[in-house]
């Protein structure tokens, strides 16, 4: 008699060999013996940089055939195992029936309108939808794209204003020279590839930073985009300036740790936390490059985070997520969580994960990769559910059959 | 009735109230803005206090962050160098002590790239032993630049020659700083010596490429102590390898010399069979001959066929005589030869070894009455029994006492003593004679060997006496042996088996 599988099956493996090749078969080998399944419908392949991408994806594709393979590139790896610096991780599921998805990718968005390529996107992962009920959209796209909320904006422009999105911007080993998407057996960047979950898929999703205000609002007075010229009429740096006593040199010497430990936040009416932005660069003219958009006049204030606050947003957005599934139990949890938490937290980085364990409990599969930027609806009925591109927050996804 | 300056004048009374209350309600207004206003400056002026507040919070977070991300990279640096030290600790191959380190251990510690060299300085020459954060061209180009500018990079050789530690920190010449820069490929650098105490010495090289690293005085002694814990390794492994060399050249020559004495042994066992093959057939060959010698000077002596004159009578008496002293040789010949061939075999039983002192003190007893020698004996009880075979025995005692009165002057001693020994029973035959010379010593045990001295030029003696005494004694498992001094006495020892 055969058993009608109720639930997703997922089987996780990691590698940590030297050799890339080594290392890819061990995930896959792992990740097949963990699945108790025969069918596999999907494959998440996420990896550090040191290995050679297109091998590993070479191998998995090979290996697996007609499976689609999607993935990218990390900083590191978040498992039930715990958190690796260094290794190859491999996620097989088997769907039950009843769960539907499709996959898509798109490549050099750089050379073409953001907008647009988020439209294509979107497109390619409507194609062959059509019936069927959508759940949910994962997106790993590069996290070095300059305008991932114009991206974001044009996927859904296709998708759904409302329609839920669950997304992370792939890392490298903080070097933010390249970052690696996968599909299929390519390998590429300036890209993205997506899932597109439909049918009767379970799902949660929980997402805080836990970084607090600090001093008097400000307003953004000139902005366009990502770049914002003037903060209450002075240079945008100019509150970085006052804050650390420190001049442009200074800043941009210590920028990577500004930019992480003190972010600004956009104050979002209704919202409980602010949206935070990650500073990218500062102009000669004192403006600021926020990995983000941040919409002139808007109130903005300096944010602050401590390793208690971030661990406590961590349980937070574990609840969050959990709550998401109405008490239907969960059959794994994907996690994309911020590199500037990893950096923050140092040496408590293990913690956020004994949070999780702690909410979903200690046998709850966890694939995760650490990320530069993650997307995800605000949860304010004013912003009727649309995606936001967020920075320094870690974004909880449980997954129910 | 009101008349029109009635009504006017109440409008204007009534305008005038109006105005009035407009100006009071507009005084009171004015004093409610002045209020607000007042309390509007006082929430901005703590906004702005709270602002400042902020700014000094941020200014202090940020210090605790960046000390905390500093103790975090000792911390982490520190455990990646006692779990390194703990790898490198238990290898004692030189090859494999580089091996050891490893990208993750040199990640904690926060670098990313590594080099180790050895400098050979009779070649003048670096020899890279690892290498870690650097592709096969890189390796390459780094190889050839040192190989080809040895001496262009001459401040790398100096400190190995300074014993002392550097950094992108501490090195002062800022045109050196950037050519190692490029060369290793990094912004930010360590070199530390590895200095064994024997053999080539060498370089620790680590660097980061990561422009916001930051070196100081912590990361240059944290890689002093990994490069001087390497520098230790270095010279245990080499010491070690000395050490097992030397062993097995030291086996190795044992075993060759045991080789030799045994191919020596084997010939001169063979050379020993020959001679003592030679001795049994020509004594063999010489008794018959002399049997028959004798027998006709017996005949001729017992005048059986006739009258001797005097003169050849005298001259029978001596080729007797001489036919038995020949006989005599012959037989001890001829006994040696049995002895070594293993063809005597003892008759081994247990002995009273006082009676066969006594035996042997009276059958000399007249020479040593004749001398005038002091005989004694001294066998206490528990060194009295032997177990040995009687006759050979007897020989022994009679040739070391026949010997001791032969050399003892009149009025001399004679003394036998005996004891337990460790091995057996040892028995001391201590004279009051000439001596024997030292270079003599071992030499008397030889076949035909006599010593040069004025009474062995007088008196008879075939040299086979104390021969055959030793081959007896050995073929006893015993041994024997002799302490001397001239003009002061000697003393025979010789060990026999107990009971």
């Amino acid at each position: 008699m055969q058993l009608i599988q109720m639930a997703i099956n997922i089987g996780i493996g990691i590698g940590q060999d030297k050799d890339t090749l080594q290392a890819a078969r061990e995930a896959l080998r792992l990740a097949k013996s963990n699945l108790h399944a025969e069918k596999i419908d999907l494959a998440i392949v996420f990896s550090s940089v040191e290995f050679s991408q297109q091998n590993i994806l070479k191998l998995i594709s090979d290996t697996l055939g007609e499976t689609p393979v999607a993935g990218c590139s990390s900083f590191a790896l978040i498992s039930k195992q715990g958190i690796f610096k260094y290794g190859i991780m491999v996620a097989l599921l088997s769907l039950p029936e009843g769960v539907y998805l499709s996959t898509a990718f798109i490549k050099e968005i750089g050379s073409k309108s953001v907008t647009l390529a988020g439209e294509e996107l979107g497109e390619k992962l409507l194609y062959g939808f059509k019936d069927i009920r959508r759940d949910l959209s994962l997106i790993f796209s590069d996290g070095l794209m300059h305008d991932a909320a114009g991206f974001l904006w044009g996927l859904q422009e296709k998708l759904g204003k409302s329609f839920p999105l669950a997304g992370a911007s792939a890392s490298d080993n903080l070097a933010f020279k390249k970052t690696y998407q996968y599909y299929a057996n390519e390998v590429f960047s300036d890209g993205a590839c997506g899932i597109l979950w439909g049918g009767k898929l379970n799902f949660g999703l929980g997402l805080k930073h836990g970084w607090r205000p600090l001093g008097k609002p400000r307003y953004v007075t000139k902005a366009c985009g990502n770049l914002v010229n003037e903060i209450d009429g002075a240079p945008a740096a100019t509150i970085y300036e006052e804050y650390l006593a420190a001049d442009l040199v200074k800043l941009r010497r210590e920028l990577k740790h500004i930019s992480i430990f003190y972010p600004i936040g956009i104050f979002l009416p209704g919202e409980e936390e602010y949206l935070l932005r990650n500073i990218l660069s500062i102009e000669d003219n004192g403006a600021l490059v926020f990995q983000g958009n941040v919409p002139q006049a808007s109130m903005i204030r300096l944010m602050i985070g401590t390793k208690e606050s971030c661990l406590e947003a961590t349980r937070q957005a574990a609840i969050e997520a959990k709550n998401g599934l109405l008490g239907k139990p969960s059959n794994f949890v994907l996690v994309f969580n911020s590199v500037s938490r990893y950096i923050l937290l140092g040496r408590q980085v293990n913690k956020e994960l004994e949070a999780i364990k702690e909410i979903f409990g200690k046998e709850i599969p966890i694939i995760g990769i650490y990320t530069y930027g993650e997307q995800a609806p605000l949860k304010a009925i004013n912003f009727q559910g649309i995606a936001h591109l967020h920075n320094q927050s870690i974004e909880i996804l449980a997954i129910g059959g | 009735m009101l008349g029109d300056e009635g009504i006017i004048n109440l409008l204007g009374a009534a305008s005038l109230l109006v105005i009035i209350f407009l100006v009071i309600a507009l005084i009171q207004k004015m004093e409610k803005i002045k209020t607000l206003q007042d309390a509007v400056n006082k929430l901005q002026k703590f906004l702005d206090e709270m602002d400042e507040q902020a700014k000094l919070i941020v200014r202090i977070d940020m210090e605790l962050n960046k000390t905390q991300e500093e103790l975090n990279k000792k911390i982490s640096g520190l455990y990646a160098l006692q779990r390194l030290s703990r790898e490198i600790s238990t290898t004692l191959e030189e090859n494999q002590i580089f091996k050891r380190i490893d990208a993750d251990y040199l990640n904690d510690m926060g670098f990313e790239k590594s080099c180790g060299f050895l400098w050979n300085a009779g070649e003048k020459k670096f020899l890279l032993k690892v290498n870690i954060g650097y592709s096969p061209d890189e390796t390459k180009s780094i190889e050839s630049a040192l190989d080809m500018n040895g001496e262009k990079y001459s401040e790398l050789i100096n400190l190995i020659r300074n014993e002392k530690t550097t950094s992108s920190i501490s090195l002062s010449d800022s045109a050196q700083k950037a050519r190692l820069k490029q060369l290793f490929g990094v912004e930010s650098f360590i070199f530390s010596p590895l200095l064994p105490k024997e053999g080539d010495k060498g370089l620790l090289f680590v660097g980061t490429k990561n422009t916001e690293t930051i070196i100081n005085e912590g990361d240059e002694e944290l890689i002093t102590i990994l490069s001087n814990q390497l520098g230790q390794a270095l010279e245990n492994a080499r010491l070690f390898e000395k050490t097992w060399h030397a062993q097995q050249s030291l086996e190795n020559k044992v075993e060759e010399r045991t080789r030799d004495l045994t191919n020596a042994l084997k010939e001169v066992k063979i050379i020993n069979k020959r001679k003592t093959d030679f001795i049994s057939s020509v004594s063999h060959e010489l008794r018959t001959p002399l049997t028959s010698i004798k027998g006709y000077a017996s005949i001729l002596l017992s005048e059986k066929l006739g009258a001797v004159a005097p003169d050849i009578k005298e001259r029978l008496d001596k080729i007797n005589r001489h036919s038995d002293e020949l006989v005599h040789m012959v037989n001890e010949l001829l006994d040696i030869a049995r002895i070594e061939s293993g063809r005597m075999s003892m008759n081994k039983q247990r002995l009273n070894l006082k009676e066969i002192v006594e035996k042997a003190s009276d059958l000399l007893s007249m020479q040593l009455k004749e001398r005038n020698i002091d005989f004694s004996l001294s066998i206490p009880n528990d060194a009295k029994a032997v177990l040995a075979d009687r006759g050979q025995i007897e020989r022994v005692f009679i040739n070391i006492i026949g010997n001791a009165i032969k050399f003892t002057p009149e009025k001399g001693k004679i003394s036998v003593n005996a004891h337990k020994a460790q091995t057996g029973i040892e028995v001391d035959i201590s004279d009051s004679g000439c001596g024997i010379p030292a270079e003599a010593q071992e030499a008397i045990f030889e076949e035909f060997y006599r010593v040069d001295n004025p009474i062995n030029q007088v008196a008879k003696g075939t040299g086979l006496g104390l021969a055959l005494v030793k081959h007896i004694i050995e073929a006893h498992g015993g041994k024997i042996w002799v302490k001397s001094k001239l003009d002061a006495g000697s003393t025979f020892s010789f060990i026999l088996p107990e009971t």
